[in-house]
């Protein structure tokens, strides 16, 4: 009973905290800003390619240049799908999410930790709920963007043609937990960063190393030693290609992203316990 | 070292030591606080008081020793709330009004919306800045962020709070308001204060810590300051003016041993009370007042014992 509510009390202050990053992106000017940003783009993205998806897909041109050039990572698969508006918002959002994600929470605990804020909060919440609280934040943030790009599209779709309603919620359905289930390990790397970074500009610096360093580490050492190819599983989103086509799914596309995921955060709560505050 | 053997010991160190990057912060630290009056933690700078004050609130891990809170291990689940702290140079988040961060604070506390708000409101008014709720922390000055921040340590029930330099920045009647409402809760709350200003420390607390290069050098209190001294006691007392052969004249009476100047127009008196009374059993204090009185001599304070800083550097 009381592991239970010892329990209870630590899932009250987990929310508590994944609460209060929602209130940074939506009551903060930065926050402000950052939503901005995300909509300009996303008007342009739905204004243009999306809402010209089917003259787009449709075109002989476009199909001709998918599976010449894409057609070894399956991509032709997609131009069969039904909605056509999500053919292409599949293939941006893909890479746009991660990309924004590793942007977005970027400043998960470093600013707090600098400014001395963590002190008060640590008071009140172990570091293992802090690093969780503030990833569930930041999942929850991204899904909420994520879940308004998808009403947009299939608004857009059954703006086109109202029989496409059902097959359009469907299939957003689908591209919604795929998607979070892509970003969740792009979020985690940043909450391992910011266990022992400073501040949001240096995560981002030393996030981009290691994509571009990292991987050009891995491939040197691949060169000489082939087994060193499985490093590359460090790497968030590697499973990427493998989704894109939407062909041939498997449970190991799932499984790759979640299990980093658990391994970045299982890192940022070492690093965050050793850590001072 | 107990301070008081008959009550559980709300914070317990044990061999406490710190090391950073080969600098020992602290060596083998051993002391027991029990509830009661404030303890006061003092020292040079670099002495190791804020290691002190990080590890018993569990910012950073001891390289040896433990530490106990409540019988619990410095930054567990079961000590929050229980322990609140004012950490030097910590700073409320800029973004957000000083409403929403305590309700947030308080509701991590375990308080729900309804309770937090009034959490938010009540300690704002325990430093008598209620007006400031929905301001954010860039729009106040210096000392009313600091208030703020002792606000934030004064939310729910807490057994333990520790100030690190409270009242540094403050102004006068802002510091006195602070100390005021310390020795207002003090019947609630155990407080731990960090802080160079002995004289506040002194007003305030029964309790020392002094701490010089990561040693524990003295821990004592009023009561072990009695006991340790029955064969002699002190009396500090701080003349208005400089005056020739002061301390002869103060020797002449019969129950002081010694007179030492601490510091300009301030002397120790060493009263050994076995001595034998000479004037007509006159009380050694009014003695004192009525050389000054019959030489119109000017004295400005005439304190029983040892002030804090002649207890710890004389």
């Amino acid at each position: 009973m009381s592991k239970l509510n010892h329990i209870e009390q630590s899932l009250i202050r987990i929310w508590a905290l994944a609460k209060f990053e929602l209130i940074r992106l939506f009551l903060t000017k930065r926050g402000m800003v950052a939503i901005l940003a995300f909509v300009t783009a996303w008007f342009i993205i739905l204004y243009y390619p999306v809402n010209s998806a089917v003259n787009i897909v449709s075109s002989d041109n476009f199909r001709d240049m998918v599976e010449d050039t894409f057609g070894i990572l399956g991509l032709s698969a997609l131009l069969n799908w039904q909605v056509s508006e999500f053919t292409i918002y599949w293939l941006i959002a893909l890479y746009f999410f991660p990309v924004f994600a590793l942007g977005a929470s970027s400043d998960q605990t470093c600013a707090d930790r600098t400014r001395g804020t963590l002190r008060f909060i640590s008071l009140r919440a172990t570091r293992n709920e802090i690093i969780l609280g503030r990833f569930i934040g930041q999942v929850v943030i991204i899904a909420i963007l994520i879940l308004l790009t998808l009403v947009a599209t299939t608004t857009l779709a059954w703006w086109r043609e109202s029989a496409l309603l059902v097959p359009a919620l469907l299939k957003a359905s689908q591209l919604f937990i795929q998607l979070i289930i892509i970003v969740l390990p792009f979020i985690a790397l940043t909450s391992f960063f910011n266990s022992f970074l400073r501040s949001a500009k240096l995560t981002s610096v030393v996030t981009l190393l290691f994509f571009g360093l990292g991987s050009l580490l891995i491939g040197l050492i691949s060169y000489q030693l082939s087994s060193a190819n499985y490093l590359n599983y460090i790497f968030p989103g590697v499973q990427l290609s493998d989704v894109v086509g939407q062909d041939k799914l498997t449970v190991v596309d799932f499984l790759i992203p979640l299990i980093q995921t658990c391994c970045y955060l299982a890192l940022a709560s070492m690093f965050m316990k050793r850590s001072a505050l | 070292m107990i301070i008081s053997p008959n009550n559980s010991p709300l914070i317990k160190v044990s061999q406490l030591s710190k090391i950073f990057s080969n600098k020992q912060a602290l060596d083998k630290v051993n002391f027991e606080i029990v509830k009661g009056e404030p303890v006061a933690l003092v020292g040079p700078n670099g002495a190791g008081k804020t290691t002190l004050f990080s590890l018993i609130c569990g910012y950073i891990q001891p390289s040896a020793g433990q530490i106990s809170i409540l019988g619990h291990q410095a930054g567990s689940a079961a000590t929050f709330g229980k322990i609140a702290a004012l950490p030097q140079d910590a700073q409320l988040d800029p973004r957000f009004s000083i409403a929403h961060q305590l309700k947030f604070y308080a509701q991590l506390q375990g308080f729900n919306k309804k309770k937090s708000q009034f959490e938010a409101e009540r300690t704002l008014e325990l430093v008598g800045l209620k007006e400031v709720l929905n301001e954010k922390p860039d729009s106040l000055s210096h000392g009313m962020r600091k208030r703020v921040t002792i606000a934030q340590a004064l939310i729910g029930t807490p057994e333990i709070v520790m100030l690190d330099e409270a009242t540094a920045g403050l102004d006068p009647l802002h510091a006195r308001e602070v100390r005021q409402l310390v020795a207002n809760l003090s019947s609630e709350i155990t407080f731990i204060l960090s802080s160079h200003d002995l004289s506040e420390l002194e007003r305030l607390c029964q309790q020392i810590l002094f701490l010089e290069h990561g040693v524990l050098r003295q821990h004592q209190n009023s009561s072990n300051d009695s006991s340790n001294q029955k064969q002699q006691t002190f009396i500090t007392l701080q003349m208005a003016n400089n005056i020739p052969q002061f301390e002869q004249s103060l020797l002449a009476i019969a129950q002081v041993s010694n007179v030492v100047q601490t510091q300009d127009k301030e002397y120790l008196l060493t009263v050994n009370p076995s001595i034998k009374l000479t004037n007509d059993h006159i009380p050694i204090d009014i003695q004192i007042l009525k050389l000054c009185h019959d030489n119109k001599w000017i004295y400005r304070q005439l304190i029983n014992g040892k002030t804090l800083e002649n207890r710890l550097f004389n």
